[in-house]
């Protein structure tokens, strides 16, 4: 092939080579990286969860009137809402529950295992007090001991041994957290002090809990599952499970429902994605900014490199003639040009990959996001040839058609 | 000589109508982007304050757990937040110009219409300074008294969406706002208030609105309020009842002082060190001494507050001009070269180098001016689409040192693009063009 000449023929104006180089390299550069980062992002939000999400309705309520002050009206109203939650045709199941997973607002203690040396390291661990039919409501799957029983759920006797102890259930990732060696099932877990010992009855194969976002608790994979009546005065939350598809219409119904069943107080209903949505809002909105900027970034480079191309060729339209003068065909002048393109933009990719890497350790540095992966990498590289390629073919094919008779011609 | 140069300018864009809203549009399109981005880093991480925030301090004492401290990845860090204990006990110092503690809560808000259904509002339980000590605003009335703050009396500030709300946006001072069945008099409202970081209490969403609704913070023991942000605790009390709670070594308040000058900080910061001195009398405190006063950048700065995000956006913000300005160098490079035999010609009539230079350069800045101003319209549509994006939670907007900014920039970006290409053209040799003609 004729490579030699064209690349000698290249080097004959390098202004042009250049500026296509550094532009496909730049571009290269920031589609790479801003695609990796977006990926990751929305990994990040797609992973999952443990839960059964689409399905899942939360409805919290307020109380403001002044008979929520006692508890005894409060957990015979959450077992009232419970059991009307539970007939309404659509609903799977329901529970009570104190905070709500994957919100970004929740609550964690601290638990060691009861023969842990006293000084060592507890592990965080963010618990969701929880009402019977948990784990049915939140759809996740127990892969080892028992699902919480009737008696888990009794209040013990005020200033008895052990008050606020409980049967709890485990994520995996909690229980590996605590009992690395496995055997988690029938341990003892206590608080720093000592004064609250919870026995492990279950543990349940995967659950984000308030903080899927943050690497606190193992990426947010670290729960333990308490029981007990979780409504107060403060705020009483349930969670309801819909039939697939029933999820919308039970959305508009549930409000009336609860204040059906005990008025004075505000009532609010969000599904968990809405909640999720929520806690995730700028991670989502990053998505979206950085797709506009590759597209746009691909078509600013696209019509670059159709602009120095067809200068290139409304410059060098004798030497066309001449050659085709000389015998060159059409599909020659063609080849010639996307050959010419093909070798700027590989070089321009060349340097762009160097670019890449530079660039991506910068923001690994200054910014905390993830390396780079060559996959990215390789099909940036794809992206940013076809570009080139395909913003070269318009200029080459009007090349093409330059007449052989102009280079007798003078201009 | 420039109002000629600029006028030839302007007839060589009309030339080639296509070509030159390309280059302008290129111009548009990297100044939009790269100003909206570059507005979104400096409003997420920009002074919030900046009239006086370094009078302003954020109070950090070590109160946490004597066996792990607050933060293992940075063990001179104390606690972000305050138990109410040391509240009550720092607040008792005269050294500040202005001092309040603080945290929200949520409380229900009762309208008085009948057909109005009741509502949940995030409430601030702030001291009576907050209200100066902040520069907040208000459009009626005043914060309440310090004597309000001793009683506490039953009074409120509400902010200008409620005051709409809840009394069609008159003037309500004396009007009566019911808040979980009690009754509290309207002394004040606020003008419309929306600092970029919500500063003064970063614990959830840093960019949250400021509250609603602020009501004296001694309410705080008869309401038996809880903090509807974060409380974090590393030992155990007994007991169930609120005051359990208070004496407890949660932490869950802000507290934020005004001190004016040096002499003023280091007295209160030995203030604080003889108030935990004496705290570790009685058992508590039982980390090394460690007791900071953070001013706002440097509070905001610890806490991370700036989103990772927001920096990367920068970056390729810039970078996409970068790349826009590579393109513009490219396409006046053969804008210029087309127009060598004309330029020759010029040249053999006696035209100087410098004055084709001049004239080329003029032109590129033309193309940078015009592609500003297009950029600075569509940068104010960009970030109305990231507002819109982030369900306005953010008012992102262009202020005067962005629009500044944006123009310099524009021009920058002509006059780096432009040069070569200027430099080329006026080297062009005048004879090559005279034969072929």
């Amino acid at each position: 092939m004729e490579l030699g000449p064209i690349f000698r023929a290249l080097m004959y104006n390098k202004s042009r080579f250049w500026l296509i180089t550094l532009e496909v390299a730049l571009t290269l550069a920031i589609v790479a990286n801003c695609v990796n980062l977006l990926l990751d992002t929305r990994r990040e939000f797609l992973r999952d969860t443990g839960l059964d999400e689409p399905n899942l309705l939360v409805i919290s309520t307020t109380p403001f009137d002044d008979a929520f002050d006692e508890d005894d009206f409060v957990h015979a109203l959450e077992e009232e809402d419970l059991r009307r939650l539970r007939s309404t045709p659509g609903v799977v199941d329901a529970m009570a529950i104190q905070q709500i997973p994957l919100s970004g607002g929740g609550s964690a203690t601290g638990r060691r295992p009861i023969d842990a040396p006293p000084e060592s390291e507890g592990t965080g661990m963010p618990y969701f007090r929880v009402s019977d039919h948990a784990l049915q409501t939140l759809g996740v799957e127990l892969t080892a001991g028992r699902d919480f029983a009737e008696g888990d759920f009794e209040e013990r006797e005020e200033g008895s041994e052990n008050e606020l102890g409980r049967n709890v259930i485990l994520t995996q990732a909690a229980a590996d957290a605590l009992f690395p060696d496995g055997g988690a099932v029938g341990q003892q877990i206590q608080n720093s002090g000592g004064e609250i010992v919870d026995v492990v009855v279950g543990v349940v194969r995967k659950m984000h809990n308030s903080w899927p976002r943050s690497e606190f608790a193992a990426n947010g994979e670290v729960v333990m599952l308490k029981p007990g009546s979780p409504g107060s005065a403060e705020r009483m939350r349930y969670m309801v499970r819909s039939e697939p598809g029933a999820i919308d219409s039970l959305y508009t119904e549930v409000e009336a429902l609860m204040l059906q069943t005990q008025s004075g107080r505000v009532v609010d209903v969000q599904t968990l994605t809405e909640y999720k949505e929520d806690y995730y809002s700028d991670a989502l909105v990053m998505i979206k900014m950085l797709t506009s900027v590759v597209v746009l970034l691909l078509v600013v480079t696209a019509l670059g490199i159709v602009g120095l191309t067809s200068f290139s060729v409304t410059q060098r339209t004798r030497q066309i003639g001449t050659r085709r003068a000389l015998g060159a065909t059409r599909t020659d002048i063609v080849r010639y040009f996307l050959i010419e393109n093909w070798m700027i933009t590989g070089i321009g990719i060349v340097i762009g990959i160097v670019l890449t890497y530079g660039l991506n350790y910068a923001l690994v540095q200054y910014a905390d996001v993830p390396t780079i992966e060559w996959t990215f990498l390789i099909g940036g590289a794809l992206a940013m040839w076809l570009t080139g390629i395909l913003a070269a073919v318009a200029p080459a094919l009007r090349a093409s058609t330059v007449a052989p008779e102009i280079a007798t011609r003078s201009v | 000589m420039l109002a000629y140069q600029i006028r030839i300018a302007f007839k060589s864009l009309r030339r080639n109508p296509l070509q030159s809203g390309l280059l302008i549009a290129g111009v548009a399109l990297g100044i939009a982007i790269s100003t909206s981005f570059v507005t979104t880093y400096y409003m997420l991480s920009g002074d919030p304050i900046p009239e006086k925030s370094d009078r302003l301090f954020h109070v950090a004492v070590d109160s946490w757990d004597p066996d792990n401290g607050w933060d293992s990845d940075h063990p001179e860090y104390a606690p972000n937040q305050l138990t109410y204990t040391d509240v009550r006990g720092l607040m008792q110092s005269d050294l500040p110009t202005y001092q309040s503690a603080a945290f929200k809560a949520a409380m229900t808000v009762q309208p008085e219409a009948e057909n109005e259904k009741p509502y949940r509002e995030i409430v601030r339980m702030a001291f009576s300074d907050f209200f100066p000590m902040f520069n907040v605003p208000f459009q009626y009335g005043t914060g309440w008294s310090r004597s309000a703050d001793e009683g506490p009396d039953p009074v409120v500030v509400i902010d200008a969406e409620t005051n709409r709300k809840l009394f069609g946006g008159e003037d309500s001072v004396g009007r009566t706002l019911r808040l979980d069945n009690r009754d509290y008099t309207v002394v004040g409202v606020l003008d419309e208030w929306r600092p970029t970081i919500h500063f003064y209490d970063v614990n959830n969403n840093p960019f949250e609105e400021p509250e609603a609704i602020y009501l004296p913070f001694n309410f705080v023991e008869p309401l038996e309020l809880q903090s509807s942000g974060n409380d974090s605790g590393w030992k155990f009390y007994a007991g169930n009842e609120f005051q359990d709670f208070l004496q407890s070594e949660s932490v869950w308040l802000q507290l934020w002082v005004q001190l004016d000058d040096r002499r003023q900080q280091e007295e209160y910061k030995s203030f604080l060190d003889a108030y935990v001195m004496e705290q570790k009398k009685a058992g508590r405190f039982q980390r090394p001494l460690n007791n900071r006063i953070y001013p706002v950048m440097e509070w905001l700065e610890r806490e991370e507050v700036t989103p990772d995000q927001a920096k990367v956006m920068l970056i390729i913000g810039a970078l996409f001009l970068i790349v826009c300005s590579v393109n513009l160098i490219g396409i006046l490079l053969g804008k210029f070269l087309a127009r060598a035999p004309e330029v020759g010609v010029r040249r053999a009539l006696g035209a100087s180098r410098t004055s084709v230079f001049m004239q080329h350069l003029v032109e590129c800045e033309l193309i940078g001016a015009l592609g500003g101003a297009l950029g600075l319209g569509l940068s104010v549509l960009v970030l109305r689409v990231i507002n819109r994006w982030f369900d306005n939670q953010f008012q992102f907007q262009l202020d005067l040192t962005m629009v500044l900014a944006a123009t310099l920039l524009a021009l920058a970006a002509g006059f780096i693009a432009g040069v070569y290409p200027s430099w080329r053209i006026c080297r062009v040799a005048p004879a090559t063009y005279l034969k072929i003609q």
